[in-house]
């Protein structure tokens, strides 16, 4: 006993001193007011001012459309890698490359590619002979094209996991489908997508969470803006701690965006537990 | 068979929509900035392929700052690593070899703690981390992401499959723990150690905002923060920042291509579907 926590002693540490002081000091000072105590004052100020309750509004949007699209498309591509195409380590490992890509380089090499004027989204939109966009400068635009970003930097990542994820589905399962006359619809819906729920519902949560906390593209291409329209929480937050220095502000919103995450994560495991008799 | 060739089609064409971004930045980055545009207006099939290897672009970037940022994060993404991978494997193994009461709460305690996303305490962290005028250093840097749930994880589902027998013979043979440690757990989990330190080294490489807050000083600042601050000058260079684009995705993907079964080894190790 007293050797196993020597082992884990320097990981202890650190759990204490970078994970639950933090967390601590935050839930605390989120009911402060430079230093002294004013009770839910800053969760009240967050429920009264338009910009934060837009930055909420705005996550939340992003979210709802950003994770299912995501998801949609990783898990098609891993059932169109896993056994349908020739070549599918090839496409798999192009498709993949995206990852090693930092988010933040990635960032700003579409951002360059999304410029209104000279970007090669713009040219290549013209040499299919559409009209050239504004993207990132466009009120209506600059959320999509965050969205567009994001998924070409994260759907790979998620279809690797999907993939390796059908591999463990035994064969024979499937087989016995077939050879029961199923289709190849009907054994996906009732063989292959159940037995995969299990890395679904992990995929979905943690693409949820990594989307909840979008930070670099906000902050390197639009800044929130035009008109905050890419204001999301997480940017938000920052601007409260660095650029107004309201920090104890900021702990607060930190408090009410992991409150968010946590309820929108149970419902999704709530979706898709794994039913024993499945 | 005819399905078969449509559904690759449809791989190839996605495909493209994944790498041609990537091939567009790389040969921009070896071409001059007039270039660069010449291509795209109209755009021809040269934007995407290196007709030019122009390597001024970075040899221009050589002279700034940007070479110190690159080995800043290759410091930090080391230090990571090695750091992250010792103090890992111990909690691992502390929690996988060693019979103790409990053993299961504090996993859990440890690992939940650590897959709270660091991003949501990172702003108090910070903030402590400035009051104690530890920021602008390379431990600073490199703490956050040495202790990791995931690797923890991983090392212990990889730790629980080696039989207990060897434990007992190296006891029999006078062994401590310690010994076991390194004589026999370490040596024998080769593929959990790489998939663990690869997720260490990604996470650290993509670290943005942690050294955006806590770094202020300009020759401590890691590539990813270098490169976009460059981007917020008003006139800055487009070749360059493809070149500096080029170098911050070439280095993992040179580690990630050859270790890539490792990593998606360890996403099946993880057992994310047990």
């Amino acid at each position: 006993m007293a050797v196993a926590f020597l082992f884990m002693m320097p990981a202890l540490i650190l759990l204490v001193f970078i994970r639950i002081v933090p967390s601590v000091q935050a839930f605390v000072s989120s009911f402060q007011f430079r230093g002294e105590f004013v009770g839910l004052d800053n969760y009240a100020f967050i429920l009264s001012n338009d910009r934060i309750l837009g930055a909420i509004q705005t996550t939340l949007m992003f979210n709802l459309i950003v994770n299912p699209l995501q998801i949609i498309l990783a898990l098609l591509l891993a059932l169109l890698l896993v056994d349908r195409v020739y070549a599918p380590s090839l496409w798999r490992v192009l498709i993949f490359m995206p990852v090693a890509v930092p988010l933040s380089v990635a960032t700003i090499v579409w951002g360059i590619a999304m410029r209104p004027d000279d970007g090669m989204l713009n040219a290549f939109l013209n040499w299919l002979g559409i009209a050239s966009q504004p993207f990132l400068v466009s009120q209506d635009q600059a959320l999509f094209s965050i969205i567009f970003i994001a998924s070409w930097a994260g759907v790979g990542y998620w279809m690797i996991f999907l993939i390796s994820g059908l591999k463990e589905i035994p064969e024979s399962l499937k087989e016995a489908a077939q050879l029961d006359g199923a289709g190849y619809w009907r054994t996906l819906i009732s063989i292959t997508l159940p037995l995969l729920r299990r890395t679904l519902a992990f995929v979905l949560v943690a693409d949820t969470i990594a989307n909840f906390l979008l930070f670099s593209p906000i902050q390197i291409l639009t800044r929130g803006g035009p008109s905050n329209s890419t204001n999301l929480i997480m940017f938000e937050t920052y601007r409260n701690a660095f650029a107004f220095n309201d920090l104890e502000l900021a702990y607060a919103l930190m408090i009410v965006l992991l409150a968010i995450l946590m309820v929108v994560v149970t419902l999704q495991f709530r979706l898709l537990r794994t039913h024993e008799s499945a | 068979m005819i399905q078969r060739l449509l559904f690759t089609l449809v791989a190839f064409l996605t495909s493209l929509f994944f790498i041609l971004p990537i091939l567009w930045m790389l040969s921009s980055a070896l071409r001059p900035q007039a270039e660069i545009f010449r291509t795209l207006s109209p755009l021809s099939v040269e934007a995407f392929l290196p007709t030019t290897l122009d390597t001024s672009n970075f040899q221009n970037l050589l002279q700034g700052n940007y070479p110190r940022a690159v080995l800043n994060s290759v410091v930090v993404a080391s230090g990571t690593v090695v750091i992250g991978l010792l103090i890992s494997s111990a909690a691992a193994f502390g929690l996988s070899a060693i019979e103790f009461r409990g053993r299961e709460v504090v996993f859990a305690i440890v690992v939940i703690s650590f897959m709270v996303p660091f991003e949501v305490i990172s702003i108090p962290l910070a903030q402590i981390v400035r009051e104690n005028r530890i920021n602008n250093s390379f431990i600073s840097l490199i703490l956050p992401g040495v202790a990791n749930g995931l690797a923890i994880f991983l090392l212990r589902q990889f730790f629980l499959g080696i039989p207990r027998e060897l434990i007992q013979a190296a006891q029999v043979d006078g062994a401590g723990w310690w010994k076991i440690f390194y004589g026999i757990f370490l040596p024998l989990s080769k593929p959990a150690l790489i998939g663990a330190g690869l997720i260490l080294f990604i996470w650290q490489w993509q670290s943005y905002l942690w050294p955006l807050m806590i770094i202020s000083d300009n020759s401590m600042d890691v590539a990813p923060v270098a490169l976009a601050k460059y981007m917020g000058q008003f006139d800055f260079d487009f070749g360059q920042m493809f070149a500096g684009a080029v170098i911050l995705s070439l280095i993992p993907t040179l580690i990630l291509l050859p270790l890539q079964r490792y990593f998606t080894q360890s996403i099946t190790l993880s057992g994310i579907k047990e």
